[in-house]
């Protein structure tokens, strides 16, 4: 029975053949040849263990080393029968030259093609000198060499067999469980920062928020949030700045602007900066925006309200890092991150020319939809509480709730009468009302009943009483009341936009051209009246009084 | 000759890999699958050992066998035998494993084959924690032959721990052991000799070994050898020693090692003679393990040895869970224990 010293197992588990790479070490695999099975030679150590068999080791060295590489290799055979031993000089002059090394080094990961799927690549990091180790790890961390690090080491005092250590360093720090719950504490820290320590339940947006947090850490790319109003775009984008400040992944300030409050050349100005006497009333030099968020984060919420101007300097300012400010011809640079906001279709925006194509490309990179709050109920609680206690600060005194008052109030916001047009800006304002109004700093079910009641008539819609009033106006026009109230809403909107349109035709068959454009681009439609004809008939229109009437 | 498969639970007794070789062996000599479970649990690398892969797959090689799980670190082992080829076999064993180990794990199977077969096998013919080729040619082939086997070996080169790197083949006749061992007693001896191996290391070793040699043993009974290699290969340093008796004839070795005296090898071999011949017992405890499973395959038989081992326990516990007809019996007898393998 073999006694086994204390190492840590290095075998691959999935059973592909191991290959070694690693450079013959003149000093430590190396030496006079009288003493050498006396001495522990890592290269031969590893061919040598008892828990890992090496299908082929591409020794490594350089003109100098050959001959001493080649007395090992034999050494490393007769050690390891199964073991294809393969010399490979690379062409180093000075071993401790880091672009001669590195270079080198990278053709022999590209000649040596190892497929991970079939092969089990370890790099052998404890020989070579300390610029020949530093190039293989930087080579297999950017997976040059799609393998795992090992380090061997000398066997301890008494240890029996003398065989030494060796010991995989996996880069996929997951892999490691302490690290792993490391990185996870600061994960959830990083998503309580992004979630304003509110701890929301809403399983969507906690899914956002997960990835929002992997992304705001890893990248310096636009990142465009969506949602509406009020949903809370402008908070997380500063908490997404200040996630990274923690991280240290920006040195700059945090610079806003909404540009729904801005046009023409004051946005010009506002975000690009201008020259001294650029426009009337510009007085006096100024930075502009973009060059105060320079080494920071730049938030432009509304941003489909940009100017085509704005737009084409914003996009040069992303792409090139310059622009020009107004009224000056001496470019300027800034290095920001871009966060845009917008409750608006941009990709409409796009098709009707409103907004440029090559913009939204651009900071259409990491898109992030929040949901408006009547989607989130489960949140509506401990958002309350965060309100609560924002109140308290606000107005200086401690405010609470009754749990009669909380339970009511509770109950409304997350029913179907709980709309919340404005989303977390309505709840922000209704909490802040409610603190406000109740005496001795607590808030009590009449309160709440007070505020249901101010909320819901600042929601009650105002025109039209029923989103297809129009349509049962035009209706009516062509069909008998009782016959438009018994259509189902679902026909009331289609038939009520094919009548719209046979009024602007000239004819049946002009009307026709109109509504089956599609069909008829395709082909597949023939008798375009006949087809209109009958589904007119089908609710009981007569096609003939539509036409030659003034519409 | 039933096919069941035969549960082997690897962590008992002692363990590791005498139970995966035994179970091998019988395996290949019956026909009858197996799986292995709990292979070195609990250690510090758990699981199946180059060493032991080796054997695994000189046996698959042997037997035609289909195996499941044998890979590095592998906790479980299935291995099922599809005929014995006889023939020319050769096999490697790594990091300085055990030539002799391989080759006593397919020696029964290949004694059971229809034909001839001729073995080579490559690594370590002198290892610490397992007999010395010396041990297998001059002490148990003897003894395999007097029951019947016609096995020859041949040392072509000798690889020590670590470098490895020795040859040794054998070459089988088909014939299991066809006759009953008896042996009860060593009868009287006949020659004792003590060799020193040295092997690419300074020659002062040696004649340190050969001077405490001369200290401890008598010198008008026992004549002093010296074998020397300077050949450029792995270093090595063995003392043996060996004596041959009218019935039987034992080998008993120690290994240098860095870092252990030079008189300290030899203390460690005469210690081990010398409980040998207080004993009284022609069979040492390493050749008593080693005759275990011939016997139980072959006639059966009868010796007598020292207390066993619990090594020797555990391999008598996985040949009773093949051979269930085959009873090993080991009775106390003062110091010594008479060992009887019998069908019933």
């Amino acid at each position: 029975m073999y006694r086994t010293g204390s190492y840590s197992i290095v075998t691959d588990m999935e059973g592909r053949p191991t290959t070694v790479v690693g450079f013959y070490g003149s000093v430590l695999d190396g030496g006079p040849p009288a003493r050498r099975w006396d001495r522990w030679r890592p290269s031969v150590s590893l061919v040598g263990r008892d828990d890992l068999v090496v299908a082929r080791f591409v020794l490594l060295c350089d003109a100098a080393t050959a001959a001493g590489a080649q007395q090992v290799a034999r050494d490393m055979r007769e050690v390891s029968p199964e073991t294809d031993v393969v010399l490979r000089e690379v062409a180093i002059d000075d071993p401790w030259d880091f672009e001669e090394v590195y270079g080198a080094l990278y053709d022999v990961a590209a000649d040596l093609a190892v497929d991970p799927d079939r092969e089990d690549l370890l790099v052998h990091i404890t020989t070579g000198t300390h610029v020949e180790q530093i190039c293989l790890f930087l080579l297999t961390e950017s997976r040059h060499f799609p393998g795992r690090l090992v380090q061997t080491s000398p066997p301890r005092r008494r240890e029996t067999p003398a065989r030494g250590g060796a010991a995989v360093i996996d880069l996929d720090l997951s892999r490691y469980d302490r690290l792993a719950s490391r990185f996870e504490r600061e994960r959830q820290a990083g998503e309580s920062v992004l979630k304003s320590g509110i701890a929301t339940r809403n399983a969507p947006f906690n899914a956002t928020v997960a990835r929002i947090e992997r992304v705001a850490v890893a990248t310096r790319a636009p990142i465009l949030l969506l949602g509406p109003t009020g949903a809370g775009k402008s908070l997380l984008a500063r908490r997404i700045y200040d996630l990274k400040r923690q991280r240290r992944g920006v040195t700059g300030a945090f610079v806003e602007l909404n540009c729904a409050t801005i046009k023409g050349d004051a946005a010009m100005s506002a975000l690009f900066g201008h020259a001294k006497g650029a426009f009337t009333g510009a007085v006096a030099e100024r930075a502009g925006l973009l060059r105060a968020a320079d080494g920071g984060v730049l938030f432009l919420d509304e941003v489909g309200e940009l100017g085509a101007d704005e737009q084409a300097m914003l996009l040069r300012a992303l792409e090139e890092r310059r622009f020009l400010p107004l009224g000056s011809d001496k470019e300027t640079s800034s290095d920001f991150q871009l966060i845009a906001g917008t409750n608006r279709d941009l990709r409409a925006d796009v098709a009707s020319g409103r907004f440029r194509r090559d913009l939204l490309a651009r900071i259409d990179l990491w898109t992030f939809s929040l949901p408006p709050l009547r989607e989130r109920p489960e949140d509506v609680e401990p958002n309350l509480d965060f309100e609560l206690e924002a109140a308290s600060r606000t107005l200086e005194r401690r405010v609470t709730m009754s749990r009669e008052a909380r339970a009511a109030f509770l109950a409304f916001a997350t029913s179907a009468r709980g709309v919340w047009a404005g989303n977390f800006r309505d709840l922000n304002a209704a909490v802040l009302r409610m603190a406000t109004l109740a005496s001795g700093g607590r808030v009590t079910e009449a309160d709440v009943r007070e505020e249901v009641a101010r909320l819901e008539e600042a929601w009650a819609p105002v025109a039209p009483a029923s989103p297809t009033a129009a349509d049962d106006d035009l209706l009516a026009e062509v069909l008998p009341a009782a016959a438009v109230a018994a259509l189902d809403r679902f026909d009331r909107v289609q038939l009520a936009d094919v009548v719209r349109v046979c009024r602007g035709a000239r004819s049946l068959a002009d009307a026709g051209r109109t509504l089956f454009a599609a069909s008829r681009a395709r082909r597949s439609s023939h008798n375009d009246s006949d087809r209109l004809r009958k589904y007119l008939a089908r609710f009981g229109v007569e096609a003939a009084a539509l036409f030659g009437r003034p519409s | 000759m039933t096919t069941d498969e035969l549960t082997i639970d690897g962590a008992q007794g002692e363990g590791g890999g005498q139970i995966l070789r035994s179970a091998l062996s019988l395996s290949l000599v019956t026909g009858r699958p197996f799986r292995l479970v709990g292979v070195r649990a609990g250690r510090p690398t758990p699981g199946l050992l180059r060493q032991h892969l080796a054997a695994v797959r000189a046996a698959a090689a042997v037997g035609r066998a289909e195996v499941e799980g044998a890979e590095l670190g592998s906790g479980a082992l299935r291995f099922a035998p599809r005929g014995l080829v006889p023939g020319d076999h050769a096999f490697s064993v790594g990091g300085a494993g055990s030539a002799t180990l391989v080759l006593q794990t397919v020696l029964p199977a290949l004694m059971a084959a229809a034909g001839p077969s001729r073995v080579t096998v490559e690594g370590g013919t002198h290892n610490p924690w397992a007999p010395p080729y010396d041990a297998i040619e001059r002490s148990f082939l003897p003894l395999l032959a007097r029951v019947g086997a016609r096995v020859t070996t041949t040392l072509e080169r000798r690889g020590y721990f670590p470098a490895g790197g020795g040859r040794l083949t054998a070459a089988v006749e088909p014939g299991t052991a066809a006759v009953p061992l008896a042996l009860s007693a060593r009868g009287a001896v006949r020659t004792r000799r003590a060799t020193v191996l040295l092997a690419n290391l300074p020659r002062r070793i040696a004649a340190v070994e050969e001077a405490t040699l001369r200290r401890l043993l008598p010198a008008d009974l026992w004549t002093i050898e010296r074998v020397t290699e300077e050949d450029g290969r792995g270093p090595g340093n063995v003392v043996l020693l060996d004596v041959a008796c009218e019935h039987v004839h034992e080998v008993f070795a120690a290994f240098g090692m860095r870092e252990l005296r030079a008189d300290a090898v030899v203390d460690e071999a005469v210690g081990a003679y010398r409980e040998w011949l207080a004993a009284d017992v022609p069979v040492g405890p390493h050749l008593a393990d080693q005759l275990l499973l011939p016997l139980a395959l072959g006639a059966g038989g009868t010796f007598r040895t020292v207390a066993p081992t619990r090594h020797t326990k555990t391999n008598a516990d996985v040949i009773r869970q093949f051979l269930p007809d085959v009873r090993i019996d080991l009775v106390a007898d003062g110091a010594a224990t008479t060992v009887t393998v019998a069908r019933r």
